[in-house]
């Protein structure tokens, strides 16, 4: 009996901690987030899939990039005292730079900012591809299925990695000495992942060591989120947080009941 | 059976003869309030704390002060799964699926931001007309004290939901209380019970903001308006005014009607704010965890000023190394306990700080007009800047990103505005003040004229302004006079040297129409 009591004991210990290792080798590191984490199938859809601009575009690009963007970054885009070599930085450099408009730069010495893009997509495309045939290296342009992110886990990540700077908002704020955080309410989902991947200006690169593909969708899916949140409770007031809020109060608030108190209290005299 | 008033005398009667009530509901129902909006600054805050109050009960009906950690699966997708707090989980409940919970709390908030801007705006019209002098030092510092508390208490509650942002500012209390040389630690670790973040401080916070504050601030409400009934609020000089009456409206039915009325048009102010307009959209800043953070984020306004001071205090800690006894004194001791600490304490002094130099110990029951007194208009107009620039510094990245220029020049340019402004501005005041102190028409009410048309078809001004029945006023006997004056006058004599003994109040004959 005894033999027996040890041998079920054995044998139960035996399967518990094989099932607890096995258990923690597919259980992702949050439990809360299995759902999330869990690796993709293979054939299910991919959450970012990242294609090079097809190489047709390349002779196009090559002309528009000699016109465009040569006299700073050199014929062969390997960069000058005034610009950076873009050799090995991969399509999703370019095609972020170009399709934000940030690049063509009328002034070198301010940080780019966001403007209508001088190059329509297909051009886009095809200065991306004429850079991205320059040299290996670099991500080529993602593109995102949104259905596939987790948004709660987009939030979680991008609370953690984005918001020091963006705001927890994405309304984007001003950093020192004239650095800025560009708002993140005109970002495509390709251009956030771009971002992420490339780590455009003072922006840290954010690669697939740090963030996984899976983690890029969420992020992304939740800055589309952003973009047009659960605004309820009325009218939202810029997402810039209590300032907007502390001049509502004093001024329609505390303004109004002053007003009234005027007009239904007694006068001067 | 006897009719319902017969029974109604019946009781007032047997009240009466047991307590005496008559002649104290008699005496308080004729109690005279002068009647100016400048004086009704206050009630705006009263009103402002009973909605905090009903809004408050309804929220602690849903709100769970805890900082056990919960999964959430709520109604809200984007944080669905997520570890947070249930201090956290339950506001998000509050906002998302209980019923009017959204409502109800943006109400509490905004009610809150309007209730210290009130305070704010009633000291600084006590400050300016100067109706904190004799006999009303007390009251004075009762009303700095409500200020403090309410500041306190609404910071409290800000964190209570325990969001990223209201997480940041108890990081920073926590760092403030640090900052207090040789006791700060004991002082940090005793509110806290543990190092940051630790888990009592929220069920703490919560006592203190639904009970304990709230207690105190009623309690001293209390006895700020039993003073200033039993004191007679100030009047504003004018025709028939003297230190040692009360012109306006009785307490019932006029004033009592007014601010009632008052009462629930502030109510519904708050109310549309509520329902209008956002605030403080917590589900957006997800719950706090102590290693996130999110940009350059401010308080509520009323903490504003003492994040300002923050951002632009120098780095001394680094550059001077200033010590005491041996301890260092780090950097945020300055702007946030040194500040405070000089602000509130001036205040409360004001009264006899402003004494040292006038040297007058006199009561005064009139109020100053500011243009009467230079010095104190001009020397409060610079203090109000000075806090000015300092709430406006709070918001440096927010002014850096709205004017698209250097959040390092808006610093700069707050840090020399902020002792240039103050002296500019009183200056300024001084001057302009001067200019107008001895002009007789300045304040003066606008004549009411009255054109009539007479019988042959033109038009002729009949003279009914202020200054014709200013004229005849003066020749007439005081509550008369007032009679003249108004259409429900009444006058309060008192005949008593010291306040509040033996006054009586004598309704005009007939003022009532």
């Amino acid at each position: 009996m005894k033999f027996k009591h040890a041998m079920g004991a054995g044998v139960f210990v035996a399967a518990a901690t094989m099932l607890t290792a096995v258990t923690a080798a597919i259980l992702p590191r949050n439990p809360q987030l299995v759902s999330s984490a869990a690796p993709v199938p293979s054939g299910a859809k991919q959450v970012v899939v990242y294609t090079n601009p097809p190489a047709r575009l390349i002779p196009e690009g090559q002309a528009l990039f000699a016109e465009d963007c040569e006299t700073c970054h050199g014929p062969q885009a390997q960069g000058s005292s005034r610009a950076p070599n873009l050799q090995g930085l991969g399509a999703a450099t370019v095609d972020f730079w170009v399709s934000t408009g940030r690049m063509p730069l009328a002034d070198p010495t301010q940080q780019a900012f966001e403007k209508p893009p001088v190059l329509n997509h297909t051009q886009q495309l095809a200065v991306s591809a004429y850079v991205a045939s320059l040299a290996p290296g670099g991500p080529a342009i993602p593109s995102v299925n949104l259905g596939a992110a987790n948004i709660s886990r987009g939030e979680s990540l991008f609370s953690e990695d984005c918001a020091a700077c963006h705001t927890i908002t994405g309304v984007g704020d001003a950093l020192a000495n004239n650095v800025y955080a560009p708002s993140l309410y005109p970002a495509t989902p390709t251009q956030i992942a771009e971002a992420i991947r490339t780590g455009p200006g003072n922006m840290p690169r954010f690669g697939p060591g740090t963030l996984s593909n899976q983690e890029v969708g969420d992020i992304v899916r939740y800055v589309t989120y952003l973009q047009h949140p659960n605004d309820r409770g009325g009218l939202g007031l810029g997402h810039v947080g209590p300032v907007a809020e502390g001049f509502v109060a004093i001024l329609i608030g505390l303004g109004s009941l002053v007003v009234v108190g005027y007009w239904i209290g007694g006068r001067a005299g | 059976m006897s009719s319902l008033e017969e029974r109604a005398v019946q009781a007032a009667g047997f009240a009466d003869e047991r307590l005496g009530v008559a002649k104290f509901t008699r005496k308080s129902l004729n109690k005279i309030f002068p009647d100016h909006w400048s004086f009704m600054l206050g009630e705006i805050a009263l009103y402002s704390f009973v909605v905090l109050i009903f809004t408050g009960i309804f929220l602690t009906f849903f709100f769970v002060p805890s900082t056990q950690q919960v999964i959430y699966h709520g109604s809200y997708a984007p944080l669905r799964g997520q570890r947070m707090s249930e201090a956290y989980a339950s506001t998000l409940n509050i906002s998302f699926n209980v019923r009017a919970g959204l409502v109800m709390r943006q109400i509490h908030h905004w009610a809150a931001d309007v209730f210290i801007a009130a305070i704010v705006v009633h000291l600084l019209r006590i400050f300016f007309t100067g109706a904190f002098r004799r006999p009303r030092e007390l009251n004075w510092m009762i009303g700095t004290l409500l200020l403090i508390l309410a500041i306190v208490n609404g910071f409290i509650g800000y964190s209570l939901p325990d969001d990223l942002i209201s997480g940041t500012g108890i990081r920073i209390a926590f760092s403030i209380l640090l900052s207090i040389p040789v006791v700060g630690s004991y002082l940090a670790f005793f509110i806290f019970g543990s190092n940051f973040p630790g888990t009592s401080i929220i069920p703490r916070f919560y006592i203190l903001h639904v009970l304990i504050l709230p207690a105190i601030i009623a309690a001293l409400i209390g006895a700020h308006l039993a003073i200033m009934w039993h004191q007679k609020h100030t009047q504003y000089p004018g025709p028939g005014r003297t230190e040692r009456n009360v012109v306006g409206i009785p307490f019932w039915p006029a004033y009592a009607l007014q601010a009632g009325g008052f009462f629930f048009i502030t109510a519904a102010v708050l109310a549309a704010l509520g329902g209008l307009v956002q605030i403080n959209p917590i589900w957006l800043y997800g719950p706090y965890v102590p290693y996130k953070v999110s940009y350059a984020v401010q308080p509520d306004w009323y903490m504003g000023w003492l994040d300002g001071a923050l951002r632009l205090m120098p780095s001394w800690e680094t550059v001077f190394g200033p010590t005491i006894g041996g301890h260092m004194i780090p950097n945020v001791f300055f702007p946030a306990v040194l500040l405070p600490g000089i602000t509130f304490g001036l205040i409360f002094a004001w009264p006899w700080i402003e004494r040292a130099f006038t040297r007058d110990r006199s009561e005064h029951n009139l109020c100053d007009r500011p243009r009467e007194r230079p010095i104190r208009t001009s020397v409060g107009v610079g203090v109000v800047v000075f806090y000015v620039v300092l709430f406006l510094a709070s918001a440096t990245d927010v002014l850096a990103n709205t004017f698209e220029t250097s959040l390092n020049l808006v610093l700069w340019t707050l840090r020399i505005l902020l002792f240039v402004l103050p002296i500019l501005s009183g200056f300024v005041t001084y001057l302009l003040v001067k200019e107008i102190e001895h002009l007789p028409a300045v304040g003066t009410p606008k004549a009411g004229v009255e054109i009539r048309r007479t019988i042959e078809g033109n038009f002729e001004l009949s003279g009914l302004g202020r200054e014709a029945a200013g004229e005849k006023a003066a020749e007439l006997p005081e509550e008369v006079a007032y009679h003249q004056r108004t259409t429900n006058g009444h006058a309060e004599i008192y005949d008593a040297p010291e306040l509040g003994l033996g006054e009586r109040a004598v309704p005009v004959e007939g003022g009532l129409s």
